[in-house]
């Protein structure tokens, strides 16, 4: 009996892990076949051949190397944005004491249950009336600041005792030498885990590029992605090749960063 | 004004760290949100408004399509949000109870929340393909199908509900993982000396210890369930499937204001759309007040 539930479980629980791998492992295999295999009856799983070029062709048709450099761009730009904006807020939320800091931080509760959808197409309205479409400006500024990491810094800060930063006051320390020095270094693990956390989803961020631009130049590798199927109508094996391209950094940086990312993910408890 | 005189702690210099994250958040948070409800009582272009009283609410309240996003919107939720938190619930337990390589699994499972839904969406549409999609192929062999996800209007809802439960598994796992490792030990020690069976170890400590992590994700799922649209768009390449059969209430949103142009209608469709989910949310927290009590 309590074999059989032993055994049972692991057929669950496998099964359950190759239909949530299946989608990746296809999506790779599919990438590397002829447009004759992918749309094979049967399936075909394994290629013949890896067909290699068709990344090549993929990146020929729709210029995936911009889209490429735009996500790592406005990605990494968002987000050295929002690490910076956040240390320095919540240095002042945690660390000083000042007037109509409970209001503030109640206000700030309170955006936190606006939906994004709510508010990102008035959003778009201000960006169209600066004249701002189609910039990098657009793309990034919007992101660098965010009120769920504030929090998610706050949390942590407040474990750090204030002494050191009374300590540092007493010996003639500035606040920003104080910030840098002292804050930054032994925040290390949170403000780490909010940049990959910050990445991932610019990296991931669809609606607020598709609104802002509309010329291909300046294409994340979402939407780039989206257009791409459409242009593309039949090609499977080159969608897939893209899908590939916009999927696999990520699953690196997964790899590699596993444990700092799950942490994060479960003491920030954002839903993607 | 010596009003700061005698508050060492009090800091007004504070304000001077808060200005780069409150002007961003100012500019592109609240002047947005103050912008969305004043533009939901105008009519016209951007540039030449004109003041429409509560017409916008009528028209979106009584239009029929915005009806069909609101319901396609709550069999999506409805559906998607109980069978993807009892299914990672079953996963989270099973892993926990039973499963030797935790941490190997625990990383598996959560690759789709990480994911670009888009990319993925590719993906799907390939899968599920009605000529040559290894779906229908495997469906095949068991004597099911050929279903036609992807182009039957009447399919349409179906397909975002399995793609919405394949893609909300992630969180919620890794969320419940925790959870139930941070559960204290000694109660199920205790139990197993006064011969408690796992069953009942499961009701009576497990479950109860989840009920706030319970909560915590449903809130977090419906929230982002009334809010689906990436997932919509990319599994339908850019529509709300066949004849806007899986037209949800962002989707709605985003066609007045984006295809229509007709702005004054799209907020006012948005707003409508936070009152619901912010009622929502709050009767759905009684509720499990409630039942935490019991």
């Amino acid at each position: 009996m309590k074999r059989t539930l032993t055994v049972l479980s692991y057929v669950f629980i496998i099964g359950m892990s190759i239909i949530t791998l299946f989608p990746f492992i296809y999506m790779i295999l599919a990438s590397l076949m002829t447009f004759q295999e992918a749309t094979s009856i049967p399936p075909t799983l394994i290629p013949s051949n890896w067909e290699f070029q068709n990344y090549s062709t993929a990146l020929q048709k729709a210029p995936f190397a911009r889209y490429f450099f735009n996500t790592v761009l406005v990605a990494t730009v968002s987000t050295i944005g929002t690490l910076f904006t956040t240390i320095l807020a919540s240095f002042a939320f945690v660390k000083l004491n000042f007037k109509g800091k409970k209001a503030l931080l109640t206000a700030l509760v309170a955006l936190l249950m606006v939906p994004y959808e709510v508010v990102v197409f008035s959003n778009y309205q201000t960006i169209a009336q600066l004249g701002l479409m189609n910039t990098y400006t657009s793309l990034i500024v919007p992101s660098m600041a965010s009120v769920f990491y504030i929090f998610y810094l706050n949390s942590f800060l407040e474990a750090m005792p204030i002494s050191y930063y009374n300590v540092a006051k007493v010996t003639g320390a500035s606040d920003l030498e104080f910030i840098f020095k002292v804050m930054v270094p032994l925040s290390k693990p949170a403000l780490f885990t909010m940049s990959i956390l910050s990445f991932i989803g610019g990296w991931n961020s669809f609606i607020w590029p598709v609104l802002v631009t509309n010329v291909p130049e300046m294409r994340l590798l979402g939407n780039g992605l989206s257009a791409f199927a459409t242009e593309s109508g039949t090609d499977v094996h080159l969608q897939m090749a893209a899908s590939t391209i916009t999927i696999v950094p990520i699953l690196i940086l997964y790899f590699i960063f596993r444990k700092q990312i799950i942490r994060g993910v479960v003491k920030s408890g954002i839903k993607g | 004004m010596n009003r700061f005189k005698y508050s060492a702690e009090n800091a007004p210099k504070a304000w001077f760290f808060l200005i780069p994250a409150l002007a961003i958040i100012i500019i592109f948070n609240v002047v947005p949100l103050i912008r969305t409800f004043y533009m939901s009582f105008y009519r016209g272009s951007l540039t030449n408004p004109q003041f429409n009283d509560i017409q916008n609410y009528i028209t979106v309240l009584t239009d029929t399509k915005f009806h069909t996003a609101i319901k396609n919107t709550s069999i999506y939720a409805f559906v998607v949000v109980p069978v993807a938190l009892a299914l990672s619930l079953l996963i989270a337990i099973t892993i926990h109870e039973k499963i030797k390589y935790k941490d190997f699994f625990e990383t598996i499972f959560f690759i789709p929340y990480l994911t670009s839904m888009i990319a993925v969406g590719v993906v799907f549409r390939f899968l599920l393909n009605g000529d040559y999609g290894i779906v229908n192929f495997v469906l095949g062999l068991i004597g099911i199908g050929p279903i036609d996800f992807l182009n039957n209007p009447s399919m349409a809802i179906t397909t975002i509900i399995i793609f919405g439960v394949w893609s909300g598994l992630a969180f919620n796992i890794i969320i419940l993982l925790s959870g139930i490792k941070s559960i204290n030990t000694d109660y199920y020690k205790v139990a197993d000396m006064f011969g408690a069976t796992k069953v009942e170890q499961f009701r009576k400590i497990t479950l109860p210890q989840l009920i706030p992590i319970i909560t915590f994700l449903l809130t977090v799922n419906f929230i982002s369930s009334f809010k689906v649209y990436t997932q919509v768009f990319a599994i339908f390449n850019g529509k709300a499937g066949i004849a806007d059969s899986a037209t949800t209430a962002v989707f709605y949103i985003y066609n007045k204001f984006y295809v229509q142009n007709r702005y004054g209608e799209g907020m006012a469709a948005a707003l409508i759309l936070f009152v619901l989910i912010l009622l929502f949310t709050m009767v759905q927290r009684m509720i499990m007040k409630k039942v935490a009590q019991r």
